[in-house]
């Protein structure tokens, strides 16, 4: 096991360094840079082309690309994202901010999504072809085919037109006043865990149909054991490793993914913060952003892998 | 005594007769205006930045040396800010202003003339390392200086129309020189003004508070208790808040949709603000690609947009309206309609347009079908709504035209580059002045921002002489041949529609005044709450 876990952490150097370069030079291969989006169109015709030289070259911009890569690596190792070249604010501020609110979303969703999927998903396969069935069935494919942040629009006008109420417009975190933290934060969980749930459950569903038809099943069945003893110890217990790994990577999207929804529910997260880097050609930022969301799916993966092994002692083993 | 019972009887009639005039309202004190902001600074320095998202929160926790007049619906009126009287010389080359005495900033010291001119030498003199956004609309001044502390002199190298108003630019917040002789860059990060609102708290992405400064100079305003301004990025947030009366107004803008469903919704709870935007979209032809080297193809392409139409139906579903020139319509050196009219691509009857387009492309060699490329920036409002109209409307005139859109934040370098047929530009000021207004059209070597890649000495000549025409009725009148050269003659470039501003606000703001531009009157000093 010990091997296991070493040898999947020294895993993780490469697959980052592979994003790394991979982020960089896409950045750089996109027309634009951070000055041009600052400085021209609208009211940037007083902008001389001096001037917007010297901004480049306060951003470094007007380094090679080799030593701007080396900076910024140089950087990394010593666990310094640098500044936002936007607004001159270190990058570990820009998103230490946003960090929390979207950490809890995910976390929120994920909660309202595994208590929804998994119970409805188990319930679909052992009333497999009924009305019971037919009915999650239906309310997993709605889930699928509307997106999270037109359930938020509706949720909005809803609230609005009904109870002449809106969720409160500002991030209030949980330690200051729970209560308003929740009355913002708990309809765009709803939305974006109904619709997390939808896969979630379909696919509890078609694992729990397969693994209750394993002979190892029927063996505990034939031995007299209780129904509810079988489901938990046995299939289900067996079923979740696809259904953990879905969840696992939908709570690493749902980190950076929610630009939309958070636009909606103006949420003041990292998607939102994600799109407006790129927009404004924000390397450093952007840079920084993808390395996040990417150590959050490597280390989300690995917990996975772990708990796989956890799971299926098979895995362990091998 | 007859002959005036007649007379009495006649003015007791009227005076029953007419509606009684409303009572001033009397402010009230207190309250916190709540607002949608749609954007964000990148830095807290108006002297460096150019977006709305930095004007609407911060410029509360400043003053300027003038300001635009905020009663004034056209937006061009300058009058004393920290400023309270001025004389210009006679040859027009020196300006002279005397301060407000008992002006202090947020930490209680004195503003003073040092201040002002550490504050302008950093906007038209920045040191080496020191971004100033508008330099370059300050090139007459040749050196600003404060005798004594409670004046300061602008000598010009120029006569300029414009000078008065241009130091009511909303951007140029009076900053404290001790500051800035410490750090040039302090103001950058941090908020220290004269404004009548101090500084509280800034949430990245999420808000600023402004509280009300018990010490400003004029005295008893601000009536607000203070502001809190919400960042909020979609449109569909920014009319949701409104509506639930979780935010009083959002200074920017709103579509004709949002401002009719919150109506619908609100009522009388709801006011509406309307007025000409300086801001226009206009179209711009590469003279260095054929056929667009002929004036007569790009006169035949404004001749082809009926905009008195076009406005009827655009305006329904973009933020444009206004059939208008090269300056703001209603404003003091707007061309009047009927004169308008006469300007190529502004006639009523859009048939006899059309068909002398399609004559002007004959003339010129392109053939029925001809096609070309029209570069649009990647914003769906209001590029995409114009540009559906226009390709429309070319294609009337026999033009076969495909539309590329091209990402909004790489869409300038583009235009830059020269790579494109015909594309669409963008205009916004920050206050109706034709200096900077037309500033925009100088040949290409004078202003790379003009990407026709063209060379207009007449227009050249004539911008100069409008700004230095210290005359109203012949700076008009230099604008005006400016305007049908640029427009008609030699249709260099040609403008859609006036974007149009609305403003639908709760009836419980008061002292706001809408102006052509959405960088203006923020201070909110005069704005009050009715509860």
């Amino acid at each position: 096991m010990t091997k296991f876990i070493v040898r999947r952490l020294l895993l993780m150097i490469p697959t980052l360094l592979g994003v790394a370069v991979l982020i960089f030079l896409l950045l750089r291969i996109v027309p634009g840079d951070v000055v041009e989006a600052r400085y021209v169109g609208g009211q940037g015709q007083f902008v001389s082309v001096e001037q917007m030289a010297m901004e480049r070259a306060k951003l470094g911009l007007d380094q090679p690309l080799w030593k701007q890569f080396v900076a910024w690596m140089g950087g990394l190792v010593r666990l310094d994202l640098g500044i936002s070249m936007w607004t001159g604010a270190p990058i570990t501020e820009e998103i230490k901010l946003r960090f929390a609110l979207s950490l809890q979303l995910a976390v929120m969703a994920t909660i309202v999504a595994t208590v929804l999927a998994i119970p409805l998903g188990i319930v679909a396969a052992l009333k497999q072809d009924t009305w019971i069935d037919y009915g999650v069935r239906v309310f997993s494919i709605a889930g699928l085919a509307m997106p999270s942040f037109w359930l938020g629009i509706v949720f909005i006008l809803g609230l609005l037109i009904i109870f002449e109420w809106l969720p409160p417009m500002v991030y209030t975190p949980f330690w200051v006043d729970p209560w308003q933290n929740m009355l913002q934060l708990v309809w765009p969980a709803l939305a974006v865990g109904y619709r997390y749930s939808a896969v979630a459950t379909r696919m509890t569903r078609s694992a729990m149909l397969e693994v209750l038809r394993e002979d190892y099943i029927r063996t505990a069945r034939a031995k007299g054991l209780w129904t509810k003893l079988i489901l938990a110890r046995h299939a289900l217990k067996n079923a979740i490793l696809p259904v953990l790994t879905v969840i696992a990577l939908e709570f690493a999207f749902l980190l950076g993914g929610l630009v939309v929804t958070e636009q909606v529910f103006n949420l003041n997260g990292l998607g939102l913060l994600f799109v407006e880097a790129i927009a404004r050609r924000d390397y450093t930022l952007t840079q920084a952003l993808v390395m996040l969301v990417a150590t959050v799916f490597i280390v989300v993966n690995f917990t996975v892998d772990l708990l796989y092994a956890w799971l299926d002692p098979r895995i362990r083993f091998r | 005594m007859r002959r005036y019972a007649g007379l009495l009887t006649l003015i007791l009639a009227v005076a029953l007769a007419a509606p009684p005039a409303p009572a001033q309202e009397k402010p009230r004190y207190g309250g916190e205006l709540v607002f949608p902001v749609p954007s964000e600074m990148p830095s807290y320095d108006g002297h460096r930045e150019s977006t709305f998202g930095l004007i609407h929160p911060i410029a509360p926790h400043y003053n300027t040396l003038l300001r635009v007049d905020p009663t004034d619906p056209t937006g061009t009126k300058p009058i004393g800010d920290l400023a309270e009287s001025w004389t210009a010389s006679k040859d027009g080359l020196v300006y002279t202003f005397k301060l407000r005495r008992g002006v202090k900033f947020h930490d209680g010291s004195q503003m003073t003339s040092k201040d002002v001119k550490a504050s302008y030498d950093k906007i038209i003199f920045p040191p080496a390392g020191v971004g100033s956004e508008r330099k370059g609309s300050y090139a007459v001044v040749e050196v600003v200086e404060a005798p004594d502390p409670y004046t300061v002199r602008f000598r010009l190298k120029w006569t300029a129309a414009s000078f008065l108003t241009s130091l009511a630019s909303p951007w140029n917040f009076i900053y404290k020189a001790d500051i800035l002789a410490k750090d040039m860059h302090w103001y950058e990060k941090n908020i220290m003004g004269t404004g009548p609102f101090t500084f509280v708290e800034h949430v990245k992405g999420s808000h600023w508070v402004g509280k009300k400064n018990p010490n400003y100079w004029d005295k008893g305003k601000p009536y607000l208790d203070g502001y809190r301004a919400l960042f909020i990025k979609a449109s569909s947030a920014q009319v949701a808040a409104i509506r639930g009366e979780r935010a009083h107004i959002q200074f920017r803008s709103f579509t004709s949709a949002d401002r009719d469903n919150l109506k619908a919704a609100l009522g009388d709870k709801i006011t509406v603000q309307e007025s000409p935007w300086d801001c226009i979209l206009m179209v711009t032809t590469n003279h260095e690609k054929k056929p667009f080297d002929d004036k007569r193809v790009r006169r035949a392409l404004t001749l082809a947009l009926d905009r008195y139409e076009g406005s009827k139906a655009l305006s329904r579903i973009a933020i444009v309206k206004e059939v208008a020139g090269v300056v703001v319509p209603g404003t003091p050196y707007a061309t009047p309609p009927q004169e308008l009219e006469k300007v190529a691509g502004y006639w009523r009857d859009a048939n006899k347009s059309r068909a002398e387009a399609r004559r002007l492309l004959k003339e010129a060699g392109v053939p029925e079908g001809f096609s070309f490329t029209f570069r649009n920036r990647g914003l769906p409002m209001p590029y995409e709504p114009l540009a559906v109209w226009m390709i429309d409307q070319w294609r009337q005139i026999g033009l076969n035209v495909k539309q590329d859109v091209v990402e909004a934040a790489a869409y300038f370098g583009e235009l830059r580059k020269g790579a494109f047929d015909v594309a669409m530009d963008f205009q916004c000021g920050y206050i109706v002045e034709p200096d900077l207004d037309l500033y925009k059209f100088l040949s290409s070597d004078k202003n790379p921002a003009n990407y026709c890649r063209c060379k207009d000495e007449v227009l050249d000549d004539l911008y100069l002489k409008q700004a230095r025409a210290l005359d109203v009725e012949e700076r008009r009148r230099y604008i005006r041949q400016f305007e049908k050269r640029l427009l008609d003659e030699e249709a260099h470039s040609f403008m859609t529609l006036q974007w149009h501003r609305i403003i639908p606000h709760s009836s419980k703001v008061k002292g706001w005044q809408v102006t052509p531009s959405h960088y203006l009157n923020n201070q909110l000093d005069a704005v009050w709450l009715t509860e």
